[in-house]
């Protein structure tokens, strides 16, 4: 690790290199077009325009999983804003640039929000009522020029002293796409990348990891407007605008754009849009035939490359590598090491790890009068008519392990989900090391120090596992989100990527997993190094109190017993845990006390040999 | 006043029918069709076509509507069972859907012109007073079809076994056809009655709206709005949401300016959409039966229709 740490700069100076390099050949190319014919400045500043709208596209659709259908409406607000500003109202379309982004901006916001009540299609659907609406004001106002549509209006040119560099406009419409490309590029890289696909691959594990899920869908989705909205003020230049280049089907043709490039990926959606906007110009035929090959090149990209072109390229990419990583593995490598990976992968290499450090808020002879949780007559039901618990009462003492136990139906996980914040009990009090929790969000309570995995583990699958682990971080480190629009460029940003790559990785070599794991894709480890990913993902930010369900589910007996180290471990650096588990022998060892649910209903609640030793438990749970 | 209502229950009708089209294809699939004013329009430039060559309106209009039965068929096969079979849940079908619609019209527009054709005149014109307000034999009709088609769906679909099958491939494909559903031939079923509704409120609405090519946006969007009013889980409540529909924009154009159509119906689903996201005649159902499923309760009866 700290080789790598050494060897970073060294790299860093060397991308920083290739980055000016390339920046240096866009200026390059911008000057080159800025002196080019009308005829080629037209087609490739419409692509350039469609580049920037789909790649606000693609950090909704891609990233945050929200289909939107509505931007071409956006776009649309974009385009005919910047026109009516300048035509109607005499101002300068500098000081329409602002007004429009920011006011497309906030009308994404209202449509982001409207995510938070309609999921997945409702959501494509609202949108594409969006467009709809817009299209149909844009065709029905007599402001808007009606179906004729509105003459672009003028852009300034450069002044005497720098009419060298050529159309003025072109610089305008490449500084544009410059700036969308940096800051969806610094995006992508930031820390708040994988805490976005989280939020759309899992929306649990990310609000217990401590991220405001809503709010940050709602913000992604205004700043994608913005861009779609600065899309719009760049299109509006470039001819006529007329309601038919903003319709329903122009929403889905930027889809395609993106879905053909490759959605999710750096390049795709610039690719896609280029495509997709240079091809019709290229082939020049009947437009009708046009529009036949448009849909069939619709239909033919969806049913034969939905991971678009750079997605194909990207899976050749990693099957070659995979390939030369198998051969390398075979040259260095170990047979016996992956025998042993057969039996014991999970091997813990005490030599090398510190031991976590302790909780600050641990000061035992302060706290240990007060529980680090405690839950008092908690009801809950989900429909209102059947009961899943009934005022049931968990008091765990701090740095202590608390087994919870009971057959299938008994509201276990209901239970820790009413702990955690991913439900809200109607009755009852939870209070957390003395305060009063019951009416936080599970992100507050994540930041209280109270973190917990899924039964299932559902982490980010296209992520690597260090990956997943860091999104535990988020809410160890301030101002991703805003920091994460310049990431790399913000010496603070970059570093704490660093502390979150190295903590991330220290959390999962603690659990046992070797550096291989760590950077491998989840999608491609088994299922017991998921669920110990997943504890890494828990345990990375040194939380006080730990909820896990059912952490054993798929493991094998050696490493239930790896298991049951970690967890004596952190428990005796001071964290409280509460386990629930059906394999009591687990239970009955390392639990200090053991709480019994029947049928939502609180049977018992005492040390493992009591618990043992009762009739009731023995009778609903036992079965002896 | 009777006749507005009147007048826009005949159109509401056909928005209605074009609404059911879009409704029984995702009640059984889960997709939504959006060619399905294609095929509308399908059906028209079909009928039209084949009687500029002079055939009789009872041998046109059949082959119309086989068409368009045949044509939802077609884009079940070519553009939504390839992006189904590796993904059920994504929405790669709404793309697909939206290129064929784009060749269909496209198509269209190249075989006969973008200007309109006439349509076979069949009952409109022949006017009946009704209570001091006038009626076309033909708007009657449709008023008529479209209630025994809404009537004749809900009773096949709950009473027979044929129907309940069909509800249980809606609630769960694998588990139905693990009981031995055959998925497929439902989804074709489907497919070809969506069509073949969507080919009714064409050769309904023909004699009004001539013979266009484009007209399958238009009749396309109106249905797509009227299943967003009735809401998308049940064929039954969009036939609902398209009378709604056709009485509002009557009334808006009557009342307010004639123009108003245009733009008044958005207003309606915008309303709709912020009260009640799942449709003014969903809205219980749906709530119930989310709640429902968040328990993971036993399925129980199935949601009676509310219409």
């Amino acid at each position: 690790m700290s080789a790598e740490l050494l060897a970073q700069p060294k790299a860093a100076g060397a991308r920083r290199a290739l980055w000016l390099a390339t920046l240096a050949v866009y200026v390059l190319c911008t000057l080159e077009l800025a002196h080019g014919s009308s005829y080629h400045q037209g087609l490739l500043l419409v692509a350039a325009s469609f580049a920037i709208l789909a790649l606000s596209l693609d950090l909704v659709a891609g990233a945050t999983g929200l289909y939107s259908l509505g931007h071409a409406g956006l776009f649309a607000i974009g385009a005919y804003g910047t026109t009516i500003l300048q035509a109607d109202h005499g101002w300068s379309v500098f000081w329409a640039l602002p007004v429009v982004v920011v006011a497309v901006g906030l009308v994404g916001i209202v449509i982001g929000a409207l995510s938070l009540r309609v999921s997945g299609l409702y959501f494509a659907i609202t949108t594409l009522i969006f467009t709809i609406i817009v299209n149909v004001l844009l065709s029905n106002l007599s402001i808007t020029g009606g179906y004729q549509g509105l003459p672009s209006p003028t852009f300034p040119s450069f002044p005497h002293a720098l009419a060298h560099l050529g159309t003025a406009l072109v610089w305008a419409v490449s500084g544009c796409l410059l700036v969308t490309v940096t800051v969806i590029w610094s995006i992508r890289s930031s820390a708040l990348y994988p805490v976005l696909l989280a939020i759309r691959d899992s929306e649990p594990f990310a609000s217990s990891a401590g991220v405001r899920t809503a709010a940050t869908r709602v913000l992604v989705f205004g700043l994608s407007a913005a861009l779609a909205g600065l899309a719009g003020w760049t299109f509006s230049f470039l001819g006529f605008i007329t309601p038919g280049q903003f319709n329903s089907t122009a929403s889905i043709n930027i889809l395609v754009m993106v879905i053909l490039g490759g959605m999710n990926t750096r390049l795709g959606p610039i690719c896609g849009a280029v495509f997709v906007s240079l091809f019709p110009v290229v082939i020049s035929i009947n437009p009708l035939w046009q529009e036949i090959l448009f849909g069939a090149i619709f239909v033919f990209v969806i049913v034969f490359v939905p991971e678009g072109f750079v997605g194909v390229v990207a899976r050749a990419g990693r099957r070659i590598g995979r390939l030369l990583a198998d051969r390398r593995v075979d040259l260095q490598s170990s047979p016996e090491r992956a025998a042993a990976a057969q039996t014991r992968p999970f091997e813990i290499d005490r030599t090398l790890t510190d031991p976590p450090p302790s909780p600050v808020e641990m000061a035992p002879s302060a706290s240990s009068t007060v529980p680090a949780l405690e839950a008092r007559g908690i009801s809950f039901s989900y429909t209102g008519e059947v009961q899943v618990l009934h005022k049931v009462d968990l008091v765990v003492s701090p740095a202590t392990i608390h087994g919870l136990i009971g057959p299938n139906g008994s509201g276990k996980s209901t239970l820790v989900n009413l702990l955690s914040g991913q439900l809200s009990c109607q009755e009852g009090t939870i209070s957390v090391k003395g305060q009063r929790v019951e009416h936080l969000r599970a992100w507050q309570r994540a930041e209280l120090g109270l973190m917990r995995t899924f039964q299932t583990a559902v982490m980010v699958q296209e992520l690597t596992a260090q990956d997943n682990v860091s999104i535990g971080l988020f809410s160890q480190f301030r101002r991703i989100g805003s920091r994460s629009l310049a990431w790399p460029m913000i010496p603070s940003a970059r570093r704490d990527s660093r502390k979150m790559a190295v903590a991330s990785a220290e959390a999962l070599r603690h659990l046992g997993l070797d550096r291989s794991w760590a950077r491998a894709r989840v999608a491609d480890i088994p299922h017991g190094v998921q669920q110990l990913t997943q504890l890494a993902a828990a345990c990375v930010s040194h939380p006080s109190i730990l909820i896990l369900d059912e952490p054993l589910a798929g493991l094998s007996a050696g490493e239930v017993d790896e298991v049951a180290t970690i967890l004596r471990e952190l428990k005796a650096s001071g964290v409280t845990i509460i386990v629930v588990e059906h394999q009591t022998r687990f239970i009955f060892d390392v639990c200090d006390k053991v709480t019994v649910l029947a049928a939502g209903e609180l049977i018992k609640t005492g040390s493992a040999v009591e618990v043992r030793g009762d009739d009731r438990v023995r009778e609903v749970y036992l079965g002896q | 006043m009777l006749q507005v209502l009147l007048t826009g229950l005949a159109t509401g009708a056909i928005y209605g029918l074009v609404a059911m089209g879009f409704a029984v294809v995702f009640y059984v699939t889960r997709v939504i069709n959006f060619a399905t004013g294609q095929l509308l329009m399908v059906a028209i430039m079909i009928t039209a076509g084949l009687s500029t060559l002079h055939w009789p309106a009872f041998a046109s209009i059949p082959v119309g509507l086989l068409a368009s039965a045949v044509g939802g068929v077609l884009i079940y096969f070519i553009a939504v069972r390839p992006v189904l079979r590796f993904d059920r849940l994504s929405f790669a079908w709404l793309v697909s859907t939206l290129g064929v619609a784009i060749i269909l019209e496209s198509g269209a527009a190249l075989i006969w012109g973008t200007s309109s054709l006439s349509f076979p005149q069949l009952l409109n014109g022949n006017d009946v007073k009704f209570l001091g307000s006038a009626l076309t034999w033909q708007q009657i009709t449709t008023i008529m079809l479209a209630i025994a088609v809404t009537a004749g769906f809900e009773v096949f679909r709950t009473k027979t076994l044929f129907g309940k099958l069909g509800m249980a491939i809606s609630a769960d494909p694998d588990i139905a056809s693990a009981m031995g559903a055959n998925v497929t031939s439902y989804a074709v079923l489907a497919f070809a009655l969506g069509g073949l509704l969507a080919g009714v409120a064409g050769v309904l609405v023909g004699p009004i709206s001539f013979a266009n090519p484009y007209l399958g946006d238009t009749y396309g969007i109106y249905g797509f709005v009227a299943l967003m009013i009735g809401g998308i889980e049940r064929p039954a409540a969009s036939m609902g949401g398209g009378l709604v529909l056709g009485i509002l924009s009557t009334i808006a154009s009557t009342y307010i300016n004639p123009l108003a159509s245009d733009w008044f119906p958005f207003v309606v689903v915008i309303a709709v959409l912020l009260l009640t996201p799942n449709g003014v005649f969903m809205s219980g159902g749906a709530l119930k039966r989310s709640l429902s499923r968040a328990v993971r309760s036993s399925t129980g009866a199935a949601p009676r229709p509310t219409l």
